[in-house]
């Protein structure tokens, strides 16, 4: 097995609340290997995007890393110092967060905003230099040099999008994050930007995690995929195995509940609602909304359990 | 003034004439940007529909939406309400307007008060619009409104909107829209915001109300799957004007637009894995001038493409689209859109679970239950 660049390992995110502690990540492990696509995908309050940042120890109170550990090529991230986890930011592990074409900030030229990036990890070059540096990394997104001389109104969504990730880039980091880069484009738009990331992150050797709700988004682009419920990772499989064969009826209902192109009148949801993290059911944190939960599903929390290569489910009937 | 006639002999609920939009900005509004080329429609109220406009951002669907709902006044033609021009109604027309369509929009945080319960919203137009003669009797309707979009009444009334989920609160502006038993609902990207699992729910839900209630449904959206799912008539815009238009299941199945053609290649699908086509890089060449406005982008663009803007030709009876390749078809005539956009004739529907509990007349006032 090659070396994992990202390992994480038993990850707890908690928050407190007034009527007790909520988990928002429960127990959440998965690795990471150099240059691979994963996915990690759930319906909003499912814990993907507090994952994202727990990993990146960007957890602000009152939430706070209750236990597990990150390792960035094998060096464990809890015990590095505030300056070093700074310095990994962006160079080691970048994140493309939500929303983010909308956090350009609107006085600043897209050249300067780079600049500032560079800046901020010691790695500015010489001025000549500087401008070259960042045509480049603008024409690696797609972008014409012109793009550095305008601010964010100036430009699409898609254009704010690849400036995004020619930030997210400039440092070479070994892995991107990317929560929702697409939510806000069009299909067009968001078919040009996820293969402006895929070609990036191929000339990087990058690795990548997507964060989304989309699955169809999922199976155009990860190479692997894991379903989050309730803060758990409640499936984790190559993506073919996953689209073409679920294990956990979850995964099955998320798949169903796409809108198809080939048939009309098929439109199906999933009944009921996520479940609030501080009210969770009993056992299975899906069993109410399961068509197939039996007895044991409310009473018994069922483990993360490798059930193929590469596959791991938690569910009682896999 | 004549007006164009439906079957029964009254004008048609909406009618949108030759309605064009442009919107000005800079010093002293120079910069000028066509939000909305001219455009002309009808919407019979004796043919329930549900038609999707569907469009990118920036292709006007969201300035369709706002004209029909009076929210902006046209720059040219204008918008007929049973054959009044929306800014010219009387007061007693302008209620009933406001009673007979409904709109429901993308955000469904920014339309609630946090300060009031939900149940505001939805006391609110049974107060104006004298729909209940008791509390009992507005306590009823409003649980059944509830009910008939999946949401159970004891979980809803007497939460604060932030205590309930995107989904749940999106629902309830769709069982406001129904309380007031409208003949159209604009839904301007009503499940953009909402999670993939509860989108199923709540277009399920619309659709179901268009079935058991007749009422038209003007969906406007950026997702064709979607589309695709709920209605019966498609209109694809691209920059500010109507690219290809018809029957959902030919449009769909088989896009005669490259505009279409694009679009329909570009959604993410579960069926296929890493399907994605490559989109043909685009050569820059702005058309400014008269030419197609999609020849820009066009994979198969003609020399022809740069010069003239293409009519819409009609391919088949019930579908037309704007590329200078089908130009063996006839030109679709103008007045022949509408006919293109309703759906085929049917039997009436006959209200199925959600009996109306009393029948709006024309002026808007109650009637006695039929």
């Amino acid at each position: 097995m090659s070396a994992a660049v990202l390992r994480v390992d038993r990850l707890r995110v908690a928050y407190a609340h007034e009527r007790g502690v909520v988990r928002a990540v429960d127990e959440v492990s998965f690795e990471l290997r150099p240059g691979e696509r994963l996915g990690l995908a759930g319906e909003s309050g499912s814990g993907k995007s507090t994952m994202a940042l727990a990993v990146l120890r960007m957890i602000k109170p009152p939430g706070r890393i209750e236990g597990g550990e990150v390792w960035l090529d094998n060096v464990a991230l809890s015990g590095l110092s505030d300056a070093a986890i700074r310095r990994l930011r962006l160079a080691g592990i970048a994140m493309v967060p939500q929303g983010s074409m909308n956090s350009l900030n609107p006085v600043v030229r897209i050249r300067d905003q780079i600049a500032d990036a560079l800046a901020d990890h010691g790695s500015l070059p010489p001025r000549g230099a500087l401008t070259e540096q960042i045509h480049a990394l603008l024409a690696q997104v797609g972008l014409p040099p012109d793009v550095a001389r305008k601010y964010p109104h100036e430009l699409s969504g898609g254009m704010k999008q690849r400036a995004c990730i020619a930030i997210a880039i400039c440092l070479r980091p070994k892995v991107i994050i990317a929560d929702e880069p697409t939510s806000a484009l069009d299909v067009v738009v968001q078919r040009q930007v996820m293969q402006t990331l895929g070609q990036v992150q191929k000339a990087l050797g990058a690795a990548v995690i997507l964060i989304g709700h989309d699955l169809g988004l999922m199976a155009q682009f990860v190479d692997r995929l894991g379903i989050m419920y309730a803060g758990r990772l409640v499936e984790m499989a190559p993506i073919r195995d996953m689209i073409t064969a679920p294990r956990h009826p979850y995964t099955r209902m998320l798949i169903d509940s796409l809108p198809s192109l080939d048939a009309r009148g098929t439109l199906r949801g999933i009944p009921g609602l996520a479940p609030l993290l501080r009210e969770l059911p009993s056992g299975c944190a899906f069993h109410p909304r399961c068509p197939m939960a039996v007895e044991r599903c409310r009473s018994d929390k069922p483990a993360v359990r490798e059930v193929a290569l590469e596959a791991t489910v938690a569910c009682h009937l896999a | 003034m004549s007006s164009r006639m439906t079957a029964s002999g009254a004008p048609p609920l909406i009618e949108l004439r030759d309605v064009s939009k442009t919107f000005a900005s800079g010093i002293l509004g120079r910069d000028r940007k066509v939000a909305l080329e001219p455009f002309s429609f009808t919407m019979d109220v004796d043919r329930p529909g549900i038609i999707a406009v569907v469009g990118e951002s920036g292709s006007g669907k969201t300035t369709l939406a706002r004209l029909l709902l009076g929210l902006v006044e046209p720059t040219g033609g204008e918008v007929l309400f049973k054959g009044c021009d929306l800014r010219r109604l009387s007061a007693a027309d302008r209620r009933d307007f406001r009673h007979t369509v409904q709109a429901i929009f993308q955000d469904p945080y920014e339309v609630y008060n946090p300060f009031y319960r939900v149940d505001h919203v939805l006391t609110t137009p049974v107060r104006k619009f004298r729909l209940a003669h008791s509390k009992a009797a507005a306590r009823e309707l409003i649980e059944q409104a509830l009910q008939a979009v999946g949401l159970q009444p004891e979980e809803i009334l007497g939460r604060y909107p932030h205590q309930l989920s995107g989904g749940q609160r999106q629902r309830i502006m769709v069982a406001r829209a129904l309380l007031l038993r409208p003949r159209l609902i604009v839904a301007d990207e009503p499940v953009s915001m909402v999670d993939a699992s509860l989108r199923a729910t709540i277009l399920g839900s619309l659709r179901k109300l268009h079935e058991a209630m007749g009422i038209s449904i003007l969906y406007i959206t950026h997702d064709l799957a979607t589309a695709y799912q709920v209605a019966d008539t498609i209109l694809v815009l691209y920059r500010a004007s109507v690219v290809e238009a018809g029957d959902v299941e030919l449009v769909v199945k088989d896009p005669r637009h490259p505009y279409t053609q694009l679009l329909i290649g570009s959604i993410p699908k579960v069926s296929t894995i890493r399907d994605w086509a490559e989109e043909q890089p685009a050569t820059p060449a702005p058309v400014t001038g008269p030419g197609c406005k999609f020849a820009d982008r066009c994979p198969v663009r003609l020399p022809v493409c740069m010069e003239q803007r293409p009519p819409l030709y009609r391919t088949a009876p019930r579908r037309a689209a704007a590329c200078v390749r089908l130009n063996s078809d006839p030109v679709l005539a103008a007045s022949d859109f509408s006919r293109l956009l309703s759906p085929g004739p049917r039997a009436p529907r006959v209200p199925a679970e959600l009996e109306p509990v009393m029948v709006v007349n024309a002026s808007g006032g109650e009637a006695t239950p039929s």
